[in-house]
This record gives C-alpha cells, sequence and structure tokens, in this order.
C-alpha cells in the first residue's frame, strides 16, 4: 500500500525494540493499515502483477500454521514445484512460463512470466460450506470460511463440492483442511501470514469494500499505462463469482484468462443443483410407482 | 510403531511441534485413529510439556503421525 | 461491475495449467459407496413396491409384503454401515446428525436414512413378530410404519443423484436432472428385479410377471434418460463420459448393457437363450443397477481429474442451464 502506508506505520515508533515482551496490540494497523474487528469481512486482493513468484507467502503460511511439507518432488515443467493447494499447502505460488512468448520490445511490465499465488478463495456462498452435513465448515465473525476440526468427521464432501480445487482431505489426520485466513492471527489482531510476508504486497490483507476500491484503483492505473489485458476476478458477480457464488473474500487482478491460471472462468454453486436433482428424481420414482399402482390394479 | 520423547513447543489444529531431546523439531499430526482429540493439543502447548509419541511416517508427507501421546512427568528446562 | 476485456472473454480455447487437475476428485472410494447408492435404491424401492402392493389389495400379495420389509432393512444394516465406513474419521460419524442442511445432499440424506431406518426398522420387527408368533395384531403397527418408510424411501432411492451432483464435479454436475432420472429409475428396476426374484422362487408368479412389467417400464425410463444424459456430456463437452477407462466401460457395458438391454432381450425372446429368463434377466438388471452408480462414480472421478472437462464446464455459456 503505497499511500496513507507511513503515516499510519508512524504508530511503529512506539515500539521501537526489536525484542518485544509480546504481542503488539492491532499490529495489523502497522502492517497492513487495518484494525481488525469481528463483524466485518476481511479478505485478500492478490495483484498478480506484483508477484515476482519468490514464494515467501508459501513459507509463511507452512511456518505458521506447522503445516508439514508435502508431495516433496520435480514437477519437471516450471519454478512450479508445489503443483497444487491441498491439505497441507494453502498458499501456492503457480509460475506460467511462457517460453514461446519471448516479447520482441519492451512490455508495460514484467516478462512475459506470470506468477500467481493461489489460495482459498473464501467465497461468499460457499460451495463446501453449504455441503458439509456436520457443520464444522462455518462462517467466522471476520466473514471467512474455516474448517473446525473438532467437527470434521472427513466425509470429503466439501472437497468435491469446491469449484476451485480447494479443500483437501489429509490422509494422515482424515479431515479436511484448508486455508483458515489465519483465523488465530486475526482474532489477536495480527494481519495473516502469507499478505505480512509477501515482499512486494502483491497480496494485500484488508476490509473488503476497501480492497475492492484499491483494486479497481490498481485495475484503472494498469489501463492506463497500456496494461488493457488486466482485469480483476472473483468481484462481485464477476469473472470467477458467477452462478450464485457472490463474491470472493480472496480475489485477484488477472492479465490472462482465468485458465492460464487453473481458474475456472464461471464457476456454478453447486447447492444450486439439488433442487432440480431432487425434483426430477422424485417425478421419476413418482411416475413409476404410479405405473405400478396401475400394474397392481388389475390383480385385486 | 516407533517412539520418541520431547517438548511439544507448538500446536496448530491437530498438528504440533516436538523438540525431540536429541535437539531436532519434528511435525506430528495427530491421527484419526489416535485417543486424543485436537482440543487436548492446546494445553500441551501451554504447558510445554514433555511427551512420549508413539507414531508413523507420513504418506506423502515430512511430518510423524502420531498414534498416541503420552504426558511424561516434569516439564522442558525453561530459557 | 468489472468485466473480462474482449480477448479474456472468448470462448475456452483448451488452455490448461500444465494439464494439471484443476479439481480435487470426491474421496469416495467408489466400490463402497456406490454399493450404498445401490443398495439405498434397492431398499427405498423395495418397501415402495410392497406398500404400494398393499394399499391396492393385490391378491396372494403377503409374500411380497413381508420380503419387502424384509428387504428394506438392507438399508440400515448394509447401506449405513458402509457409509460409515468411507468416513475417514468414522468414529465421529453422529457429528452427522449435529445439523441439517438443506443445501447440502449429504445432510438431506442422513436424514432420509434415518427417517428411513427407523420406519422400516418398525414395520420389519412388527412384521418378524407376526411371522414368529402368529400374532395377528402387530400387522396393523407394519402397515401404518411402512407407509413413512416407503415416502423416505422414495427419497433414498433418488437422492444419491442429487449427492452427486450438487458438487463441482464435472460429469456429476453437467447433467443434474438426467442423472435423477437414471438413479430413480435404476434403484425402482432394482427393487422390482429383487422382489421378483424372490416371488419366482416361493410365491405368485403373476406378481412376479406385474413386477417384471414395472421393472421393463423402469429399465426404459433409465435408457432415456441415459441417452438424455450422453447428449448433454457431449454438448458440454464433458469427455471423460466417454473416454474415462475403465469408468465408461462399467457404465456403458454394465448399467447400460447388461442392466438395461440384457433383460430387455431375456423378456422379449425367451427361453430361446437361458432356462429361467426371467429371473437371469432380474439378476442382470440387478447387477446393471450397482455397475450403473460405480460407472458414474469413476467417470466422475475421471471428469474431475481432465483439466479440460471442468475448465470447459465452467464457462459463460454454461451458466444459465443446469438440465
Amino acid at each position: 500500500m503505497a499511500d496513507g502506508g507511513l503515516a499510519l506505520s508512524r504508530r511503529a515508533l512506539d515500539y521501537p525494540a526489536s525484542d518485544l515482551s509480546g504481542v503488539i496490540p492491532d499490529e495489523a494497523e502497522l502492517t497492513a493499515g487495518v484494525r481488525i474487528r469481528a463483524g466485518h469481512s476481511y479478505g485478500f486482493f492478490t495483484d498478480t502483477t506484483l508477484c515476482i513468484g519468490c514464494k515467501a507467502c508459501e513459507v509463511a503460511c507452512k511456518e505458521w500454521n506447522n503445516l508439514p511439507a508435502d508431495h516433496v518432488g520435480m514437477t519437471g515443467d516450471s519454478y512450479d514445484n508445489t503443483g497444487h493447494l491441498s491439505a497441507n499447502t494453502w498458499r501456492h505460488v503457480a509460475l506460467i512460463e511462457r517460453v514461446a512468448d519471448r516479447p520482441t520490445e519492451m512490455r508495460p511490465f514484467q516478462s512475459g512470466w506470470l506468477m500467481m499465488s493461489d489460495v482459498c478463495k473464501h467465497c461468499h456462498n460457499a460451495p463446501c460450506l453449504e455441503a458439509c452435513p456436520t457443520g464444522a465448515l462455518f462462517k467466522t465473525e471476520f466473514d471467512t470460511v474455516v474448517v473446525q476440526q473438532d467437527i470434521c468427521n472427513g466425509c470429503g464432501y466439501c472437497v468435491a463440492a469446491c469449484p476451485f480445487g480447494v479443500v483437501d482431505l489429509s490422509a494422515d489426520d482424515g479431515k479436511a483442511h484448508k486455508c483458515t485466513l489465519c483465523y488465530d492471527r486475526l482474532k489477536g489482531g495480527l494481519e495473516p501470514a502469507c499478505a505480512k510476508s509477501c515482499p512486494t504486497d502483491s497480496i494485500s490483507f484488508g476490509e473488503l469494500p476497501e480492497l475492492h476500491a484499491r483494486a479497481e484503483k490498481r485495475l484503472a492505473k494498469l489501463h492506463e499505462i497500456g496494461v488493457s489485458s488486466a482485469y480483476l476476478y472473483g468481484m462481485p458477480d464477476g469473472p470467477g463469482a458467477t452462478g450464485g457464488i457472490g463474491h470472493l473474500n480472496a480475489f485477484f487482478l488477472l492479465t490472462e484468462t482465468p485458465e492460464t491460471y487453473n481458474l475456472p472462468r464461471a464457476p456454478t454453486r453447486p447447492a444450486d443443483r439439488v433442487a432440480p436433482s431432487l425434483a426430477a428424481g422424485l417425478a421419476t420414482v413418482a411416475a413409476l410407482a404410479m405405473t405400478a399402482f396401475a400394474v397392481f390394479a388389475r390383480r385385486t | 510403531m516407533q517412539s520418541l520423547d520431547g517438548v511439544v513447543t507448538l500446536v496448530q489444529e491437530g498438528r504440533f511441534l516436538m523438540q525431540s531431546d536429541a535437539g531436532p523439531y519434528h511435525v506430528f499430526i495427530l491421527s484419526h485413529a489416535a485417543a486424543a482429540e485436537p482440543d487436548q493439543l492446546a494445553a500441551l502447548q501451554r504447558d510445554q510439556a514433555r511427551v512420549r509419541v508413539r507414531f508413523k511416517r507420513g504418506r506423502d508427507t515430512i511430518a510423524m503421525v502420531a498414534h498416541q501421546i503420552e504426558r511424561l512427568p516434569g516439564r522442558a528446562a525453561s530459557g | 461491475m468489472p468485466e473480462a476485456p474482449s480477448d479474456t472473454a472468448r470462448r475456452y480455447d483448451g488452455t490448461t495449467y500444465y494439464g494439471r487437475p484443476q479439481l480435487n476428485q470426491a474421496p469416495f472410494e467408489n466400490l463402497v459407496v456406490g454399493s450404498y447408492v445401490f443398495i439405498a435404491g434397492l431398499s427405498g424401492a423395495a418397501q415402495m413396491l410392497a406398500t404400494l402392493a398393499e394399499i391396492c389389495g393385490v391378491r396372494h400379495s403377503a409374500g411380497l409384503v413381508r420380503r419387502g420389509r424384509y428387504l428394506a432393512l438392507l438399508a440400515p444394516v448394509v447401506g449405513a454401515p458402509l457409509l460409515i465406513y468411507d468416513l475417514h474419521t468414522p468414529q465421529r460419524f453422529y457429528n452427522m446428525l449435529r445439523i441439517f442442511r438443506r443445501t447440502s445432499p449429504m445432510s438431506i440424506g442422513t436424514w432420509l436414512l434415518m427417517g428411513f431406518s427407523a420406519a422400516s426398522g418398525a414395520a420389519a420387527v412388527c412384521q418378524a413378530a407376526a411371522d414368529l408368533f402368529g400374532w395377528r395384531w402387530p400387522r396393523r403397527f407394519a402397515r401404518a410404519a411402512q407407509v413413512p418408510a416407503a415416502i423416505t424411501g422414495a427419497g433414498l432411492a433418488t437422492y444419491t443423484a442429487g449427492l452427486l451432483s450438487a458438487t463441482s464435479t464435472p460429469l456429476w454436475a453437467a447433467a443434474p436432472r438426467a442423472l435423477a432420472v437414471r438413479f430413480g429409475s435404476s434403484s425402482i428396476a432394482a427393487g422390482a428385479a429383487a422382489l421378483a426374484l424372490a416371488e419366482r422362487r416361493r410365491g405368485s408368479p403373476r406378481i412376479a410377471r406385474d413386477l417384471d412389467t414395472i421393472k421393463l417400464a423402469a429399465l426404459a425410463a433409465e435408457f432415456a434418460a441415459a441417452r438424455a444424459s450422453t447428449a448433454t456430456y457431449r454438448r458440454k463437452g464433458i469427455s471423460a463420459a466417454q473416454t474415462a477407462i475403465p469408468a465408461a466401460v462399467i457404465e456403458t457395458l454394465g448399467g447400460q448393457g447388461l442392466g438395461v438391454l440384457v433383460p430387455f432381450a431375456l423378456h422379449l425372446a425367451g427361453r430361446a437363450l437361458v432356462r429361467r429368463p426371467a429371473s437371469a434377466a432380474s439378476i442382470a438388471t440387478l447387477i446393471g443397477s450397482l455397475c450403473l452408480r460405480v460407472g458414474v462414480m469413476s467417470a466422475g472421478d475421471a471428469s474431475a481429474r481432465n483439466p479440460q472437462d471442468s475448465l470447459r464446464l465452467a464457462q459463460p455459456e454454461h451458466l444459465s442451464g443446469r438440465g
């Protein structure tokens, strides 16, 4: 956050010591310029034009959440050796190394490489939450979506429901896991670990209305300097938040098609298919019951 | 099943970090087959408790899967 | 509202992220959950058909009604344990009973199964009391319990299609109505086939023939819906429906071939083919019904693993059509 950030961090002068005795109250105010209060909506705005693919977010997430390394190995197709989000990987930096697309002229920014730090979208109408039969998945007081580990029984229905391929079951503990948007840190007034660690502020954390305004401003700026392909993914009813999903609390600024980043362009809300399915099924059974009735009635 | 003694230094959901008596830290995941529940782990972190963990190696993860956690008498030497 | 610029709004060109899956596949064990879906359908339908025969006052139907009540026990006795077995933290199965959520077919199904099990259990216990001790009075209670059992049984016979469709798995989500018709009619066919099989061994051949008629009507509906869903998959570009091996083979050869075409052939060609064509047709229907469920489930997994299937289905042109 370029403007306003310096003014806010003046409070940081209250904490000059490098060795603090405890957590700074409302620390997020110093690091992200936002005070975290229950009852407000929080999210991430991930601006992929600023991402340098350093994976500090991945590391910070694993460190804070005590998540083990998983799928250790090389993918062999890019610097992305993480591959995908999983039960133990809640931030994933996608690297699209477009070698065929070597620019011959100076671009407005960056080279042909695209980088995007993917994360749980914390959907407004979250399909995983709507699918959860135990109530383990819930909306927190910060308008984020979290799996309660003491309730989840590992049915795996949320895994199939998620249109973004985010939620995953751990084979080790038999429960569903995904990004909690650092629920514990938010409760302590701290900015989520990934956003705090991001060296280019590609990931910014904040209150949703403020993030939306910031994103629109950034988009206008990019269009102005000639990046005409830039657009927002996950704004209300826009790409990524279609079909009744509403909006994504973690939304993105992209410069290529959503598919390039492995994102669905127009996801749908699975719960909308419950009524048509049940109606069609019950109508079929009712029609066949009438047939049976007619057949049996001949024998009375 | 292998076993390791050490001090629980950090707990997140059903995962905990343990500094083994030999020195290295290990990430543990509480198995679904364990009798303990994730919310019981918080007390271990609060007390920086010494425990004996019986575990198996994780599948496709660099982590141990804890099947049994036994609290040992005494505490970690602070400092 | 922000809009994607024109070059990003073009038709999907097949781009994927290094060919990696865009979705996570459902972590279900297909044989286990597929068997549950089959058993739930069979039990629900058997209970429904037995209740209908009782209400219609079909002559000599005491055996059919009794067997329907006992067959319905398959859902609570075999089906429910299968579901619990498939949980990844099975000892917490009771957390399913914490809430009711109408957006989650798994929650809806849990309560349908509970209701069905209670009512069918009561009907079966009363029936057993009447059978063992020759008492007449429990029959009235069995009749009373059978009505709610039949109603929840109708739900049990078909909600499993919604269970699959209300996910993001492309093959299950692409044609929810057709899938519901297929599962619903396959359930009725399986219930009728199981009852007909027993009826032929020790009951009235006439009732068995009636059950065969019902079964063939259900199979015809299933076949029509299967054609409709194939057309939808083709239109929406779900390639896994045709190409996933062995899922597509199980679904096509097992579900449609053995489950629908073979029974029709046996009923038409009769004794020219086998000694007991009607019984053979019933067995083929039952195996086909199981194959349909397992085949659809594993084809769904294949479609979730195929990024082109999921990214193509998630195009704006597919937003309005849910059928």
